[in-house]
């Protein structure tokens, strides 16, 4: 099996380097990389655990082959905050009491932010639909739902 | 995940004479959806190699051909979602791929992948056969055009062959006066598998007769098809839900003589009389 030669952007830091091809995105940021923000749940795409985005879409990233993120941008739940300074929407999952275990809600952010980058005030039907591929053991989802919602820059769109 | 040769070639010459020169140990990879989950099942068929076809661009987009809709297989579900041109031409089809799977998945899944996988619940085959669909295969030894609906053998199966890459998905825009609709029964909204499915279109003349029906199942017959003898019924009439109820249970009666009755038949055969039904009443 030849390696391939990946060039990538991952929480805007370039990466070069040659990968193993049968390796998923999952375990190339959690085991290759030591991003262990993103969670490894089911593995075949339905409990969104390990949600990612890829080029500002959330993705699951157990069902993209490492070699197919050449080229790409990645943003993991790692490149969210800015040094110490959480992103609104980490500030508001805590100021909701939305994350419970806890495991879901890397996946949980990373699927938020994608809905918030393209639609600023979702309504709550949107917002469900936002993280219908992220399962959440605890079945907290209506703080997530809300926590989602009222995040800081929602509300200012909200009251222009 | 078993080891393999990585491939991705830029254009479909390329992809071509690498299918050609791997033969039958080649998978071809697209959206992924179905086939990392199915390589790393245990006991899953090895592949030697893996051809990934996403950095072929000439296999992307949706575009008017006359009175015809182009789509080509690596346009995602989320693509078609976003599609006005799906949305005025095809609107069943939107509603179809609207039900797939999660915003992850519908971000990746390809139509191209949902039609080459042959799932029984591959929910955008029944809009596609109900619409005429055509698609065209190519290989290194040609092209060739096969009506969708004579594509399938059964689940999982297709009169493709190993070194054949979908390169399109055409079929006749439908008139403005036309009225289509998709329904889906799983067992919740997000990510679940249709246990049933009808796509259904009706068009009518300007005095309100029926002069085109189509009805086509998913996930009820051995393979898709329309269901000639359900859409007979509605033909020439004015609709009425008496005539929609009738049709629905000619498709009921179709079902059994092609399946026979099994375990499954208490249940589906009130269940997609009515799934008929609803779904003719929503093209009113």
């Amino acid at each position: 099996m030849k390696s391939v030669f990946i060039r990538t952007t991952i929480n805007g830091k370039t990466y070069e380097l040659d990968v193993r091809p049968n390796m998923t995105l999952l375990d190339f940021l959690r085991d290759e990389l030591g991003l262990t923000g993103t969670k490894r749940g089911c593995e075949v795409g339905e409990c969104g655990a390990c949600t990612v985005l890829m080029n500002g879409q959330a993705v699951n990233s157990c069902l993209i082959l490492v070699p197919q993120i050449d080229g790409q941008e990645i943003l993991t739940v790692e490149g969210l905050a800015e040094g110490e300074k959480l992103h609104p929407l980490q500030e508001s999952f805590l100021d909701h009491d939305a994350v419970h275990c806890g495991f879901c809600t890397p996946g949980m952010l990373m699927s938020a932010k994608d809905l918030l980058d393209h639609t600023p005030s979702p309504s709550e039907e949107e917002t469900r639909a936002a993280i219908s591929g992220n399962l959440c053991r605890c079945s907290g989802y209506q703080q997530i739902v809300d926590a989602i919602r009222e995040t800081e820059d929602v509300r200012s769109q909200k009251s222009k | 995940m078993k080891p393999f040769e990585y491939h991705s070639p830029r254009s479909l010459p390329e992809a071509c004479a690498l299918l050609a020169e791997i033969g039958a140990d080649a998978r071809i990879l697209a959206g992924g959806t179905d086939v990392l989950v199915e390589m790393r099942k245990p006991g899953s068929s090895s592949s030697k190699a893996v051809v990934d076809i996403t950095r072929i661009s000439s296999l992307k987009g949706i575009e008017e051909s006359g009175d015809e809709i182009v789509i080509r297989p690596l346009t995602t579900h989320a693509e078609i979602l976003r599609s006005k041109i799906v949305e005025q031409y095809a609107p069943l089809l939107k509603s179809a791929v609207a039900g797939i799977g999660s915003p992850q998945i519908r971000n990746r899944g390809t139509v191209g992948g949902n039609i080459m996988n042959a799932a029984a619940c591959a929910d955008t085959v029944p809009p596609l056969i109900a619409l005429n669909a055509k698609i065209k295969l190519l290989s290194s030894r040609g092209d060739r055009t096969v009506e969708l609906s004579e594509f399938f053998l059964k689940p999982y199966a297709t009169v493709a062959q190993r070194d054949e890459i979908l390169v399109e998905i055409r079929f006749p825009k439908l008139p403005s006066s036309a009225r289509s609709s998709f329904i889906k029964l799983g067992r919740r909204n997000a990510l679940s598998i249709a246990r049933l499915s009808v796509a259904a279109i009706m068009v009518k003349t300007e005095a309100g007769v029926v002069n085109d029906a189509r009805i086509v199942t998913g996930a009820a017959f051995p393979k898709w098809q329309r269901v000639p003898e359900a859409e007979h019924v509605l033909l020439g009439q004015k609709p009425s839900r008496t005539l929609f109820d009738e049709a629905g249970n000619k498709v009921s009666e179709a079902l059994i003589s092609f399946t026979g009755r099994r375990w499954s038949t208490e249940y589906k055969e009130p269940v997609i009389a009515v799934l008929v039904r609803r779904a003719l009443e929503a093209c009113k």
